[in-house]
């Protein structure tokens, strides 16, 4: 068991070499070791392109990532990941490096996150639901997916959420504890609570819901 | 899992698994673990269902949007900044430096404004000093039939505070921008065998003080109060008191006492209890008053020539009606500016002065009250009463306002609940 224990264990560079898919990636000269974030923002505050495309290399893939979990619509996802960059390229220059660049990041598309939410229930409210896109190819491609999907649909919403900042944004417990205004031993708690109702959830023999039959939240993609 | 037999908590398993331990305490949970069959399992099945979430796989970023953020990104670099944008961005100050520019800009400030501030306080101070006896003897001796008192200098250094106070600063302020009073300060400090182009003209002021005290003896302080205003030739132009029985007597007066005077009537004032506040002002009326003798002047002047008209020419009866009439209406505006002129001058011979004298009052023991019985009985009723009248208050103002309130109600809970009812559909929608 000592040995399948590291593997859980992820860093977050790692996470940047696996999940970074550019094509446009520049490619530092054998022994260099890449610049931290914190420095290409810094570069890109002060005016240097090739700064702003390193950064959207490294977090196009997890920015879009972020969105496409928590909304239903791909297309919204896209949106929101394209605003959250303009907003990005728009405050350069107020840029001060004061916490982890990433934590910056999350903490201005979770605020443009929020503002989607509440126009979308204010839509909703008054001028009724809109059916997202379906999208049969991809959206029940594997049935691992649906009953991931199922299953953090059932976890209570704030736990869920920082469930899923811990397990695909790889953020730390201090980082949650910042983003969501929360103290640090509170994340842990209900980081626990969490992972442990989704323990039971996923290991409870409930048959797969057909997808006509799911509810909005968890039609969530 | 029970806490007692296991010293590491299920929940730093999970930090020991996350990698949010110090390095210590991962070595100890990490013997732990090795140890304890349940923590392992623990760990186990938190590491599973972490694989199992980790196997939600995502599309990837469309390449539309990925070349439209480089074009827009591109569009934002290729542009020139305009000129002020880079003198902002280049002059930004470090973090480390705003505070230091911060106060030298601060100090700057204060070296511009503060010789202004000084120089303005030394000239009023300067004045102050030096006009305080010749104002008040100017004062006295300008007024026609004023009943003049010498002034000695004890007097003048008494009035003294009452040209330092805040309301006097201000009035001299003023008296300071005329020229002439102006002249008065220039005057003063040249050599004295220069002669003195214009008489000196002091401002007239129309002094109001405001005073209250508070007194132990209050019928001795009454009577001292009517022997103060006849030693200082004052009087009351009003005076109230209250001197109702087991509660606090007062006094409240409006006195006139002669300018020359004020200062010596104060000092006895004071003298008849304990000062618990008092405020000055003066308001200058020179100028009022110049502009009120050009204008008696004009009609006066207007009605002689009417006169002359009246007794020299000879014309019809209309016109001589119609000249009388015009002499009548200028008559008129003679006499109300006359009345005027006197009561400004009046205003300025005697100052005002605004008295409230209050006995410092002690609640006696009412020898004559009730027992406590009689008084738990008449508590008793009167809590009675008020609860009956607080229901009946109820009862009414439901049966008068309840219908409206019904219809109210239905109109807004209907719409309310299909409303909610969105909403929550919408939130859960969302999250």
């Amino acid at each position: 068991m000592q040995d399948a224990l590291p593997a859980f264990v992820l860093s977050s560079e790692a996470r940047f070499k696996v999940m970074s898919v550019s094509p446009v990636q520049p490619q530092a000269p054998a022994g260099v070791p890449d610049p931290s974030d914190e420095r290409l923002m810094l570069a890109f505050s002060q005016g240097s392109a090739e700064a702003f495309a390193e950064l959207f290399s490294r977090y196009k893939q997890p920015l879009f990532g972020f969105f496409r979990r928590r909304l239903a619509d791909a297309a919204q996802a896209e949106e929101l990941t394209q605003e959250t960059f303009l907003v990005l390229l728009r405050s350069a220059a107020r840029y001060e490096p004061r916490a982890l660049f990433r934590t910056y990041l999350y903490a201005v598309a979770f605020k443009i996150l929020r503002v989607h939410r509440r126009k979308a229930i204010f839509r909703a409210t008054f001028f009724g639901t809109q059916q997202p896109a379906k999208e049969p190819a991809t959206r029940d491609a594997h049935d691992a997916n649906l009953l991931v999907r199922q299953a953090l649909g059932k976890v209570a919403s704030m736990e869920r959420e920082i469930l899923l900042l811990r397990e695909f944004e790889q953020l730390s417990y201090a980082e949650i504890a910042d983003l969501l205004h929360l103290p640090v031993n509170t994340v842990r708690s209900r980081l626990f609570r969490a992972r442990l109702s989704l323990r039971d959830i996923l290991a409870a023999p409930a048959p797969l819901a057909a997808p006509a039959n799911l509810t909005e939240s968890e039609e969530r993609a | 899992m029970n806490i007692t037999s296991h010293p590491i908590a299920p929940e730093e398993v999970m930090a020991f698994l996350d990698g949010e331990l110090s390095a210590s305490r991962a070595q100890s949970v990490d013997e732990h673990v090795k140890h304890c069959a349940d923590c392992a399992d623990l760990a186990a099945q938190l590491a599973e269902t972490s694989r199992q979430v980790s196997a939600w796989q995502l599309e990837k970023l469309p390449p539309a949007l990925e070349a439209k953020v480089c074009a827009i990104a591109e569009k934002q670099f290729s542009e020139t900044p305009g000129f002020w944008l880079s003198l902002v961005s280049y002059l930004r100050p470090q973090p480390w430096l705003r505070p230091i520019l911060a106060f030298s800009f601060l100090g700057l400030v204060v070296l511009f404004f503060y010789p202004n501030v000084r120089h303005e306080t030394s000239i009023l101070q300067g004045w102050n000093a030096r006009n305080v006896g010749k104002l008040e003897s100017a004062n006295r001796s300008s007024r026609p039939g004023h009943e003049s008192s010498p002034m000695n200098s004890s007097q003048a250094s008494k009035s003294a505070w009452i040209l330092n106070s805040q309301s006097e600063q201000m009035a001299f302020t003023t008296a300071t921008n005329k020229p002439e009073a102006y002249a008065t300060e220039k005057e003063d400090s040249v050599a004295e065998p220069v002669p003195s182009p214009a008489p000196i003209r002091p401002p007239m002021i129309a002094r109001t003080i405001s005073l209250r005290l508070i007194t132990r003896d209050f019928a001795s302080s009454r009577a001292s109060l009517e022997g103060v205003l006849a030693r200082h030739h004052g009087y009351a132009a009003q005076l109230t008191a209250h001197t109702a029985e087991n509660s606090q007597r007062s006094i409240n007066a409006s006195l006139r006492v002669p300018a020359g005077e004020l200062a010596a009537t104060l000092g006895e004032l004071k003298s008849l209890g304990h000062v618990e506040t008092e405020s000055q002002s003066g308001e200058e009326v020179t100028q009022q008053h110049a502009d009120l003798g050009a204008r008696l002047k004009n009609s006066r002047e207007t009605e002689h020539r009417l006169q002359a008209i009246l007794l020299q020419r000879t014309g019809k009866i209309a016109d001589v009606l119609a000249v009388e009439q015009e002499i009548a209406r200028v008559r008129g505006e003679i006499e109300e500016m006359e009345a005027e002129q006197k009561s400004l001058e009046h205003r300025v011979d005697f100052a005002t002065i605004e008295l409230q004298i209050a006995e410092e009052y002690k609640a006696k023991l009412d020898d004559a009250a009730p027992s406590a019985s009689t008084r738990v009985h008449n508590s008793l009723v009167a809590g009675y009463q008020h609860a009956a009248d607080l229901l009946l208050g109820f009862v009414l103002f439901f049966t008068e306002e309840g219908p409206r309130f019904l219809i109210w109600l239905v109109m807004f809970t209907v719409p309310g609940f299909f409303l909610f009812r969105r909403l929550r559909r919408a939130v859960a929608s969302q999250i």
